[in-house]
């Protein structure tokens, strides 16, 4: 196992930077996660710690050696492919043992090794099958087997859940979680989902346009987010956001939305008096508010998803999402008030975007 | 990026032998065509010559016929393109569209008669020209070419065909056109590129094809010019070589420069599936 | 509308398979009649004689020597023009500087039929004053012109090379569209799975390239076998019937020396063993696609 320091990688094509200087610390046993909208950088980062592609500029350590010159094949990691990149002409057995059989590790090593792994991962009986044969939930497996059965010092993962169906999908989630919890090799994951991410992650790093936007646990993140770009992304339905002015008043405060529409904040933020802010709230933290409190609101749309209600609304002139966990019997039309929790409201600086 | 000069050294300098002995005759081919008849037989043989003869185009035209030759190439070149195309293209476009009862029977009979070669059967085709009366003709070159053509021409078209969305031809009649006009408006816009390029391919053989058009025609009148540059050479005890380069030339360069210009659609081709 | 839409097919299919069935079928089912009776010269039919013919020709030692030569020429073309192309096509595929310009000269000889070039070599290797000799006693390689085409082992040489020179343009752009059809990905995984180029080549390359090595092979065998113009337009299969192969000596004895019957006769053993080469490349083909339609289900 081994740590995997990002140090102010930078990627150019020609003249077009697509990397700004990224910084990231991976730590031995971590599992990191990726994640940002497509065409953010994650998967050349991803690509750039294995060695397929040339970094521009900064260095990559694995363990304690940079390993910006050194070729794939000498850098002992592994990697799951987005298309699994399972050797057509080769039996699953040969697929996994391939790499061994290129360090020419004896016969019985690699057939120790390639059972171990097709064991753990319930491959046994496909073993002599050609890939062409498989479903794609057992090709996944495959070329997760491939890289368990390595036993390389990092693991990398591009989008390996992407081409599965939203069942399974959820299916090997968890595998690669319960799996990561007992081999603890040090793994970054890149995906688009968020959810992944949420779920997988010791540590999660939000990419966008070629630039970390934030780093932390799952948690942290998801409770305290840097800016409106990770407050958006994670989260499903995403973080409602509302604009307006900040006002204090006595000893309160409040968001003056451009409809006139007060939106209670809590006093204890840093804003100053009338700062164009947005306000964020989670859709989970809105909840009915009593006889002659709370914000007015006209109801939308309504989606039942069996656990949930997922309400659409109108409030102060935006979409907003509310979720509920009781059956409410709303109507399209029917006004109603919300309200929450003052702490579970975020403001925004709404020219920089960051976390006031 | 340093290392990918260093790449193209090292392939350059693999490919340089076969890259000159591929030019070679070209160059023979040049040098010899603007030379003084007098300096071909030259001791020691030798590269240089005192000057540019350009008249040798001019007077190899007179003398041995070429533009009589020129379109009789170009005559049975187009014809023999045109009717395999015309016969070409609904085969193809069945065959990338219906299922049709004898689907796999047809394919193979295309893939055999692709493989057939003219040579093998030469005696058998002249025999049959006799009987057709048509020895001497160049229709007999046209009708020959088309059908020994047309494998390879369907298996193009239809490859390509094959890569031109049925979808679009679908939302076509929904939004109320008949199949016809689906496809008069639709697909064959599409695939007019697929039929240029088969269709220059088609030419391409039809022009290059020696062995038929030497046993068919008689008259040195009906000769093509694969036929009438191969009569300056065979059978004569003196040969003005300068001519028959001249010759060669002015045959083969056009084509060769169509032909460069068209090879990545032939790659294309290939992978698509006229191979495969 | 059901036998309408397949009647439809079928009638576009039609026109062309009659004239590929009568301009192709008639020429051979007429070789098979010819060959089993006495032709004269002009070609009148006189009745049939069994198998005489094919016994003339399996008496007859130019036969002999011209399939001995066939064999030679079509294994030394094949094997020689795989074995240059394989790398070419591999080098073309990759990204250098002035592909574009390598992969024009590549193919240039596909571009210009066999009849000329094979005339253009013939006065390139002229004895006296071909510029294969200039160039070569200019390099100080030679001081005495050669005679190429004189001696038929030397011009029977010479007309193999040029064979490759000209197989290399199609057994290339084969290659190249393997080449452009295998996976990048495992490509990728192999480098992080540890393979060296070389590996990759052994491992990847040259398994996933296997059935195109072996479409090339038929292919070639077949064009090969059947090619006239080299060897016609050089040396005419001479000196002394030196550089014949089945298809000069078949040309010869239809249109020179008027021995229908057993040009017919040779004209059939070919055509039968171009049936076999084509049977192994349609199983080779349709294996390939069954392969794909496996792969494709998925």
């Amino acid at each position: 196992m081994a740590s995997v320091k990002i140090r102010n990688v930078e990627k150019n094509y020609g003249s077009l930077r697509v990397i700004h200087g990224v910084s990231i610390d991976v730590e031995d046993h971590e599992f990191v996660v990726l994640v940002g909208p497509s065409g953010c950088g994650k998967s050349t980062l991803l690509r750039m710690i294995a060695g397929l592609e040339t970094i521009s500029g900064g260095d990559i350590m694995i363990g304690d050696k940079v390993v910006n010159d050194i070729a794939p094949r000498d850098r002992d990691i592994a990697m799951v492919f987005q298309n699994y990149a399972l050797y057509p002409h080769m039996s699953i057995f040969d697929n996994m043992g391939f790499s061994l059989k290129l360090r020419k590790r004896p016969r019985s090593e690699i057939e120790e090794k390639v059972m171990e792994a097709a064991d753990i991962l319930n491959l046994k009986p496909y073993l002599e099958r050609s890939p062409g044969q498989l479903s794609g939930g057992q090709r996944q497996r495959v070329a997760m087997g491939r890289a368990l059965v390595r036993d390389a010092r990092v693991f990398l993962f591009d989008e390996p859940l992407s081409n599965l169906d939203a069942k399974l999908r959820v299916v090997m989630r968890t595998e690669i979680k319960a799996l990561h919890q007992r081999l603890q090799t040090t793994s970054v994951y890149v995906t688009h989902d968020q959810i992944e991410a949420m779920t997988m992650a010791d540590r999660i790093v939000v990419m966008n346009a070629g630039r970390v936007e934030q780093v932390g646990a799952p948690l942290e993140l998801y409770d305290s987010p840097a800016n409106l770009f990770v407050a958006g992304f994670l989260g499903s339905p995403s973080m409602n956001f509302i604009k307006g002015r900040f006002r204090r008043a006595g000893d309160g405060a409040h968001v003056l939305c451009d409809d006139g529409t007060v939106l209670p904040v809590p006093a204890t933020s840093g804003a100053t008096d009338d700062q164009q802010v947005v306000a964020g709230i989670r859709p989970e933290h809105l909840r009915l508010a009593g006889e002659g409190a709370g914000v007015a609101a006209t109801v939308d749309v309504v989606e039942p998803t069996g656990a949930n209600i997922e309400l659409f609304v109108e409030l102060a002139g935006e979409r907003v999402c509310a979720v509920f966990r009781e059956r409410h019997p709303f109507r399209p039309g029917e006004k109603i008030a919300l309200g929450w929790e003052l702490d579970k409201i975020h403001l925004f600086d709404a020219s920089s975007g960051h976390r006031i | 990026m340093p290392s990918k000069l260093k790449k193209s050294l090292i392939y350059w300098a693999f490919l340089s032998p076969l890259v000159v002995v591929i030019l070679f005759p070209f160059a023979v081919m040049l040098v010899t065509a603007v030379r003084p008849r007098d300096e071909l037989f030259v001791y020691p043989p030798r590269w240089g010559f005192s000057e540019f003869r350009w008249d040798n185009f001019a007077e190899m035209w007179v003398k041995t016929n070429f533009g009589e030759a020129l379109f009789n190439s170009l005559y049975v070149s187009v014809l023999s393109t045109v009717l395999a195309l015309v016969l070409s293209i609904p085969a193809a476009y069945a065959l990338s569209r219906y299922p049709f009862p004898g689907k796999g029977a047809y394919r193979t009979f295309l893939l055999m008669t692709q493989m057939m070669s003219p040579i093998v059967l030469v005696l058998g085709l002249f025999r049959l020209m006799v009987a057709l009366g048509m020895v001497g003709n160049l229709n007999s070159l046209v009708l020959t070419y088309a059908a020994f053509n047309m494998a390879f021409t369907i298996w193009m078209l239809q490859s390509y065909f094959s890569t031109i969305p049925r979808d679009l031809e679908e939302a076509a009649w929904i939004d109320g056109a008949s199949h016809l006009n689906s496809l008069i408006r639709i697909f064959l816009p599409l695939a007019v590129p697929a039929m240029a390029v088969t269709a220059i391919f088609s030419f391409i053989n039809g022009w290059n094809e020696f062995v038929l058009a030497l046993t068919m025609i008689r008259s040195s009148d009906d000769f093509t010019l694969p036929v009438q540059i191969y009569s300056q050479v065979a059978g004569r005890y003196q040969v003005e070589w300068h001519h028959v380069m001249a010759g060669t030339v002015l045959a083969t360069v056009p084509v060769a420069i169509v032909f460069s210009w068209l090879q990545k659609y032939l790659i294309r081709g290939m992978a698509l599936g006229a191979v495969k | 509308m059901k036998s309408l839409n397949g009647f439809k097919p079928l009638a576009m299919i039609l026109p062309g398979l009659l004239l590929a069935m009568f301009i192709i079928g008639y020429p051979v089912l007429d070789l098979a009649n010819t060959s089993l009776q006495e032709v004269s010269r002009f070609g009148q039919l006189r009745g049939f004689t069994g198998f005489d013919n094919f016994a003339e020709v399996f008496s007859d030692p130019l036969f002999w020597g011209s399939l001995k030569r066939t064999a030679i020429w079509t294994v030394t073309v094949v094997l020689g023009t795989l074995v240059i192309s394989l790398p070419i096509a591999i080098i073309l595929n990759d990204d250098f500087y002035g592909r574009g310009v390598a992969r024009v000269i590549i193919m240039l000889p596909w571009a210009i039929s066999l009849t000329m070039t094979a005339v253009v070599w013939r006065w390139a290797l002229n004895g006296r004053a071909g510029l294969l000799n200039a160039t070569l006693m200019d390099m100080g390689i030679m001081t005495e012109p050669i005679e190429w085409l004189a001696e038929a082992q030397l011009a029977f040489t010479v007309e193999m090379m040029i064979g490759i020179l000209v197989s290399i343009p199609f057994t290339t752009t084969i290659f190249l569209g393997g080449l452009s059809s295998l996976p990048q990905d495992s490509y990728e995984a192999s480098m992080v799975d540890g393979a060296t180029r070389w590996d990759q080549f052994r491992y990847i390359t040259l398994p996933l390239m296997k059935p195109f090595i072996n479409i090339a092979i038929v292919l070639n065998v077949i064009y090969v076998f059947n090619s006239l113009p080299i060897i016609w337009v050089m040396t005419e299969g001479g000196p002394a019937n030196g550089t014949d192969i089945l298809v000069t000596y078949l040309y010869k004895l239809a249109f020179r020396f008027g021995q229908l019957g057993k040009a017919s006769a040779i004209s059939l053993i070919m055509f039968g063993v171009l049936l076999l080469f084509t049977v192994i490349y349609v199983v080779l083909v349709m294996r390939d696609e069954k392969d794909t339609a496996a792969g494709e289900d998925e």
